[in-house]
């Protein structure tokens, strides 16, 4: 080898030495080649994404009241409970569309008490008035509604008919009007009043599913059924 | 390991198991404690969250818990799953079984009401003719009691009649402020009794087993406890007849265990451990297991409202609670009903509920905002008659998740219970006007039975062994190494929280069992 020949060969043996380093130090700093474990990564520093209660954003599709029945409820709302003192009223804090939800999810007897309510008002509206409930002016649905007010304590609503109704719908509209999210940022404004909260206890532990005469068993495979492993997730 | 015995295997971590626990581990015994559910990680498991992040905004889950009216959905997770753990009734006689699985059971949750019973309720037949007297007499729990409560740290005034025995207690010498003065002034010539509270005040906030006995227990080192272990039957030697231990499930995987002991103690609560026993064909031989359920009327009373302390006039004048011990049937008799209620009553500086006014809008609000920090309360506790037709019994058509039979609730109030609540509401609406309050609601009607989460009796003690399932000592008839040491012994249920009397009972079978165990009896 000439000597020039045997410099050049030198100085391109550092060079690849120095990339060979430079390769690896880079090769440090990035991820480790995929797959890696899912969970990997994920720590207590890891960003939690703020997120909002959908029902401040979007339309709700009515679930449980008809059409007619969302209307008469708005009103009864309106009327029931009006926004006061620098707090929102059933209507602002979305309450008819949230018992839309809960009452559509609630067993027979306590939809029954509402549908059967709803539909009472709106014929006595009519029937008194000539006007669905939620044309009623103030003066009118209080002379609708007042005489089935009763003073009651808890776990004991009236039982006599359209009294359990205008009671229950008014305890449960004030209820669910206090917890909302409208009714929170009213008290968060105010300088002496804090955000009603409550300690929450999440599931202690996952659930077990085996409800029912037998308990179920644990899923497994089927041999030879799909050449992918089907894995319940 | 596997083929290990253990001294006592203890079913259930409440206060009755935790107790016995704390009681045999300190004399040196081994115990083995079997809970169904996991242990409750508060710093884990809780956290402070406002309604409107939860789907319900904090009404309880439709469809969920329909039974456990003190649920709502920031506490749904805590309750045993009705559809996980079924029961069954009679739709015209609904039972509200109210159930924890968590480790400690419920002493994680009650009201701490801290009361002795008295042989009022001891020796009640006696008094009255009706039912079974004890076996035992407040003389024999006394000195347990006073423990307890020493445990307990119970706060109260040594001011109880006979039908309210004062124990060892905290002194609570804070004075009557001027509305319970005023009550105390209306209610005394009307027989009616009043005391302070007495409360178990615990230590640092609670008063549970997880706090005041498993800790012992575990300082010893002769505990082990595992968690999550549905117990499906006890196991019997078939040449000595004796018990042996038991078969469980575990919880999450379905795996049946078992495991040997040579003395059972059932704490599992009153109908979870007479529901063990009837599915195991135990202790029966009297034929009374099941029968005799009791507990405690609950939900009648009325709210009414101080006048002087409307308008925001309500400091200095409104604050403070107390006991009306039961008054009726001790000197006097009723024509309309045995036995007696009693009443708990509190002078409040809160606001007072929407439910109390006939008003909405603003209306509703200029009122509760006038009458704000002026609500008086009165609430009833009353003795449920032990009846045979109230009972228990397995339904071997259904099974809870673990495939265990489940229980079939068989027991409705009487006419004894309905007039008590009536006569209950008829008494404090007199003694409030008496004392110049407004009443502003009432309730005359009870919840159904089981609300008061003080459920009693089914495998009563006595001492005739064909008319009762226990004897003295808590200790079966049928088989001397098996002790039911929680509220299932109960003879009679009283008007007072058990709690205190369960713990009593509890320690005073441990101390007799070891003993027993001392002299190789068992």
């Amino acid at each position: 080898m000439h000597r020039r020949d045997f410099v050049r060969s030198l100085i391109a043996a550092v060079v690849a030495s120095k990339g060979m380093v430079g390769q690896q130090a880079a090769r440090q700093q990035l991820p480790i080649a995929a797959p890696v474990p899912w969970t990997l990564g994920l720590n207590p520093k890891t960003p939690i994404p703020q997120t909002v209660v959908a029902e401040g954003i979007a339309e709700a599709k009515l679930r449980f009241f008809t059409a007619p029945q969302m209307e008469s409820m708005k009103r009864l709302c309106d009327l029931l409970m009006p926004a006061m003192g620098g707090k929102p009223g059933a209507v602002e804090a979305e309450t008819p569309q949230f018992l839309d939800m809960l009452i559509g999810e609630s067993p027979e007897s306590r939809r029954k008490i509402y549908a059967g309510g709803l539909d009472w008002m709106e014929a006595e509206s009519q029937k008194k008035y000539k006007l669905p409930f939620s044309k009623l002016d103030d003066g009118q649905a209080t002379a609708l509604l007042k005489p089935w007010l009763r003073t009651w304590m808890s776990d004991h609503p009236p039982v006599e008919s359209h009294a359990d109704f205008v009671n229950v719908a008014h305890d449960d509209i004030r209820e669910a009007t206090f917890n909302s999210e409208a009714w929170a940022e009213s008290l968060a404004a105010s300088t002496h009043e804090g955000t009603p909260t409550g300690v929450y206890w999440s599931a202690v532990d996952p659930e077990t599913h085996g409800t029912g005469p037998s308990p179920k068993p644990h899923v497994q495979a089927a041999k030879g059924a799909a050449k992918m492993p089907m894995y319940p997730r | 390991m596997k083929s290990e015995v253990f001294d006592v295997l203890i079913v259930g971590s409440g206060h009755a198991g935790g107790m016995a626990t704390k009681v045999l581990t300190e004399k040196g015994i081994r115990c083995l404690m079997l809970n169904a559910g996991p242990v409750a990680d508060v710093s884990r498991d809780t956290a402070r969250k406002p309604a409107y992040e939860l789907p319900y905004r904090g009404f309880r889950p439709p469809g969920r818990l329909e039974h456990v009216f003190q649920s709502n959905e920031f506490n749904a997770n805590v309750w045993v799953d009705e559809q996980e753990v079924p029961y069954t009734f009679d739709p015209a006689h609904p039972y509200n079984w109210v159930r924890v699985r968590l480790f400690g059971g419920r002493s994680l949750f009650w009201s701490r009401q801290s009361f002795r019973l008295s042989d009022y309720e001891f020796k009640a037949k006696s008094h009255d003719g009706f039912g079974e007297d004890w076996p035992i007499s407040h003389a024999d729990l006394a000195p347990f009691y006073s423990r307890v409560e020493e445990i307990f740290q119970v706060a109260g005034a040594l001011d109880g009649p006979p039908q309210m025995p004062d124990g060892n207690f905290v002194l609570d010498d804070d004075p009557w402020t001027p509305s319970m003065q005023r009550f105390i002034a209306a209610a005394t010539p009307k027989g009616m009794p009043v005391c302070k509270q007495r409360r178990a005040m615990g230590r640092d906030g609670l008063a549970s087993s997880v706090n005041l006995l498993l800790p012992d227990a575990e300082k010893t080192g002769k505990l082990t406890s595992i968690a999550n272990a549905v117990v499906r039957k006890l196991t019997v030697d078939k040449n000595t007849g004796l018990l042996n231990g038991c078969v469980f499930i575990d919880r999450h995987t379905l795996q049946e265990m078992s495991v040997k002991a040579r003395v059972v103690v059932l704490a599992a609560g009153t109908l979870e451990s007479t529901r063990l026993l009837l599915n195991s064909g135990l202790a029966n031989s009297s034929g009374v297991m099941g029968h005799y359920l009791m507990d405690q009327i609950y939900g009648a009373g009325l709210v009414a409202s101080v006048p002087e302390a409307r308008g925001g006039k309500g400091k200095g004048i409104m604050g403070g609670a107390a006991i009306v011990p039961r008054f009726r049937n001790i000197s006097t008799k009723s024509e309309k009903f045995l036995r007696g209620y009693a009443f708990n009553v509190t002078s409040s500086t809160g606001g007072v509920g929407a439910r109390n006014f006939a008003a909405f809008g603003a209306e509703l609000q200029q009122k509760m905002e006038e009458y704000h920090g002026s609500a008086f309360y009165m609430g009833i506790m009353g003795e449920v008659l032990g009846r045979r037709e109230n009972h228990v019994r397995i339904n071997p058509g259904k099974v809870d998740a673990w495939g265990i039979p489940v229980l079939h609730v068989e027991t409705k109030y009487t006419d004894n219970e309905y007039n008590m609540a009536k006569d209950a509401v008829d008494a404090a609406t007199q003694v409030v006007e008496s004392a110049g309050f407004e009443v502003l609601s009432t309730n005359a009607v009870p919840n159904p039975p089981g609300y008061s989460i003080h459920e009693v009796g089914t495998c009563r003690m006595g001492d005739d062994p064909k008319a009762s399932v226990l004897n003295k000592w808590s200790q079966s008839h049928d088989h001397k190494n098996l002790f039911v040491v929680d509220g299932a012994a109960f003879t009679s249920a009283g008007w007072q929280n058990p709690t205190m009397t369960i713990l009593a009972l509890s320690m005073r079978a441990s101390e007799h069992l070891a003993e027993e165990m001392g002299k190789l009896n068992i």
